[in-house]
């Protein structure tokens, strides 16, 4: 994502300049000193600087504001078009989807909280900022309140007055076509024929006029002043706005795609989860939250092989390897190789994954979340053996832990191969994580090559 | 800005139209009494694109004329204050000038004319650049912006401006000479 620091500076500014002193009048606000809410605008915004999409709720309990309050602030910026808000019905569970996605953008910590089974659904709403669109609509604004004042000064767009020197009638350009002579170039009196003059002319020829002459002066004279000052007091502004002009505006993308961006570190399963929880705000009559919340278990269980197979009904074309935050603490090298692994074996076992998919989904949930702590307990001693045996490895037997584990890589995927339907999805937690662990130490070179017959290949050439 | 609207008239047609042909007697009637005017309300009807309902007629005492009800469509310009409208420029003076836009007669004063366009008077009196490149004179065509409205029961006057972006001439009958 492009830098946010200089448009989040951009909003702040933004903030300071236009909304300082917008005051957002609640019905039921009574009207003492504690309604003044002024300089609340700024606040929220300034807290929309430092997160993307947020739940509103979530935004006003950690404000310290009243949900109704703040709702009415981020309509009101709705309406300014500094906020894309979306509203949609979830069940706790979707709620939690989102939760999943909000913490992997913020710190890239995998979110393992157990959610109970809720049925009830809500309407949430959400909003972030719309970076690209502040940028257009603050300059814009800007753009709108110089003109303005430009065309006043001018006065522009105001309807021209006559006056006949002689008898001081007065005309307004409306009357032009009774007043146009075709002996000369001028407008002339109806009346007593004289030659008509522009007002304005006037009010230039003669400075020290009568009191309308004067009260029109001194409105120059203040709109000549506030021209200046907002020059001056916009200049940081207009700094920034220039400095934005040329970079790539942050875009979060709509709720839902961002949802599935950032959950994408989360788990594999994202896309079946978005889904089902965009099915079931599509169709408010049938939410189907356990559905959706199954399918994100499933996944977590299960690696990119199987999620495929699963996925393969509703978008096949999803192909996630191993969530980012898997490769933090693991290594490239098991990242490379989970990729491969399900590049080499999903063909073959696409069917045998759907298969084991349909067994898994009738699994109690209890059992998934067996499998689960067992599959981080797995991981965790896998990472920490595989520290020790990278250092070992630095030291200097390369050669011999790399044959070695060239063999073990071998046996790992004739096993794989051997096991299949139940037995093999059973397995494949455990089997995986080892897999995995075992692979982390083969060199680049190595994992190239999948099968293990092309691995001896290699090897005797 | 044109609209297609429903008008209803009342329409005295005389006694010796009475016959096979009184439908089509009334529609030219009114065709020549409508097309052209103006209303203050609705604007100038163009034209009558057709008849919907005529009613029941009832006959005048005393004269024997009959007045039908009449229902019809027709397309109306109506200006508005803000709109931009293209028009041909009819006469020029030291004021500003004076253009048409169909039946909607415009003024545009001279401090509503960019600041750069000067009066030269003369045999075809025009406003241009200071270094000639734009002429504002009779038949040239201009894009303006009606700045002001007056409309009278049967005539609509307008105050128009060339003094923003994007407006002036957009072709100039001096160029190709
Ligand atoms: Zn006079």
């Amino acid at each position: 994502m492009a830098s946010m620091e200089p448009f989040n500076r951009l909003v702040r500014l933004a903030a300071r300049a236009f909304y300082d002193d917008i005051s957002m009048k609640g019905d039921n606000q009574p009207k003492t000193s504690r309604g003044d809410n002024r300089g609340m605008a700024v606040v929220v915004l300034d807290a929309l600087t430092r997160r993307q999409w947020v739940r509103e709720e979530d935004l006003a309990k950690s404000l310290k504001l009243h949900s109704k309050q703040l709702r009415r602030i981020l309509r009101f910026f709705e309406e300014e078009k500094l906020v894309t808000r979306d509203h949609r019905k979830e069940s706790a569970k979707g709620a939690k989807v989102h939760n999943a996605a909000a913490a992997a953008a913020s710190d890239g910590q995998p979110v393992t909280k157990e959610g109970e089974e809720k049925v009830k659904v809500h309407t949430h709403s959400y909003c972030c900022l719309d970076y690209a669109q502040i940028c257009d609509i603050v300059r814009y604004r800007i753009h709108r309140m110089k003109k303005k004042l430009k065309d006043e000064l001018d006065s522009r767009n105001t309807i021209q007055h006559y006056i006949c020197p002689s008898c001081n009638k007065r005309y307004s350009a409306f009357d032009a076509l009774q007043l146009v002579s075709y002996t000369d170039e001028y407008f002339h009196c109806e009346t007593c024929n004289g030659e008509l003059v522009a007002e304005s002319d006037k009010l230039a020829s003669e400075e020290m006029g009568d009191g309308d002459d004067n009260v029109r002066k001194r409105r120059r004279e203040k709109l000549k002043d506030m021209q200046q000052r907002i020059e001056e007091q916009l200049k940081p502004l207009v700094a920034q706005l220039e400095r934005v002009k040329n970079l790539p505006a942050p875009e979060f993308g709509s709720l839902q795609a961002w949802e599935r961006a950032n959950i994408g570190a989360f788990a594999n399963g994202d896309p079946s989860a978005a889904d089902s929880s965009r099915n079931s705000q599509g169709q408010y009559g049938t939410p189907m939250p356990y559905i959706g919340e199954t399918k994100v278990e499933v996944d977590l269980l299960g690696d990119g092989v199987k999620e495929e197979g699963a996925e393969s009904g509703k978008n096949g074309s999803e192909l996630k390897v191993l969530p980012p935050w898997m490769i933090k603490d693991g290594m490239n090298l098991t990242k490379e190789q989970r990729g491969e692994t399900s590049k080499a074996s999903k063909l073959d076992e696409k069917s045998e994954a759907k298969d084991g998919k349909k067994q898994d989904s009738k699994d109690d949930q209890s059992i998934q979340e067996e499998y689960i702590k067992a599959y981080y307990e797995a991981l965790r001693k896998k990472q920490e053996e595989e520290e020790e045996k990278r250092r070992m490895q630095q030291e200097g037997d390369t050669f011999v832990s790399d044959s070695q584990s060239e063999r073990q890589v071998g046996k790992k995927y004739k096993r794989e191969d051997e096991d299949e339907g139940i037995e093999w999805e059973e397995q494949q937690p455990t089997g995986n994580t080892t897999e995995m662990y075992k692979l982390a130490d083969l060199n680049a070179e190595a994992q190239e090559s999948g099968d293990d017959e092309d691995d001896l290949v290699w090897e005797e050439g | 800005m044109f609209f297609h609207i429903v008008l209803e008239r009342n329409m005295q047609l005389h006694p010796r139209h009475f016959g096979p042909h009184l439908r089509d007697k009334l529609v030219s009637k009114l065709i020549k009494d409508v097309e052209g005017t103006c209303s203050g309300r609705h604007g100038f009807v163009v034209a009558i694109t057709g008849v919907e309902d005529i009613g029941k007629g009832l006959i005048r005492e005393g004269t024997g004329y009959v007045t039908f009800p009449v229902k019809y469509q027709c397309v109306v310009f109506r200006p508005f204050k803000g709109e931009i409208l293209e028009a041909v420029v009819t006469m020029v003076n030291k004021m500003g000038f004076f253009a048409e836009a169909g039946p909607v007669q415009i003024f545009v004063s001279n401090h509503l004319i960019p600041d750069d366009m000067e009066f030269q008077s003369g045999d075809v009196p025009n406003y241009t650049t200071s270094d000639g490149s734009v002429k504002i004179q009779k038949e040239s065509e201009v894009r303006l912006k009606i700045i002001g409205t007056r409309v009278d029961a049967t005539e609509i006057f307008c105050i128009g401006t060339i003094k923003d972006d994007f407006l002036g001439v957009i072709s100039d009958p001096g160029a190709a000479v």
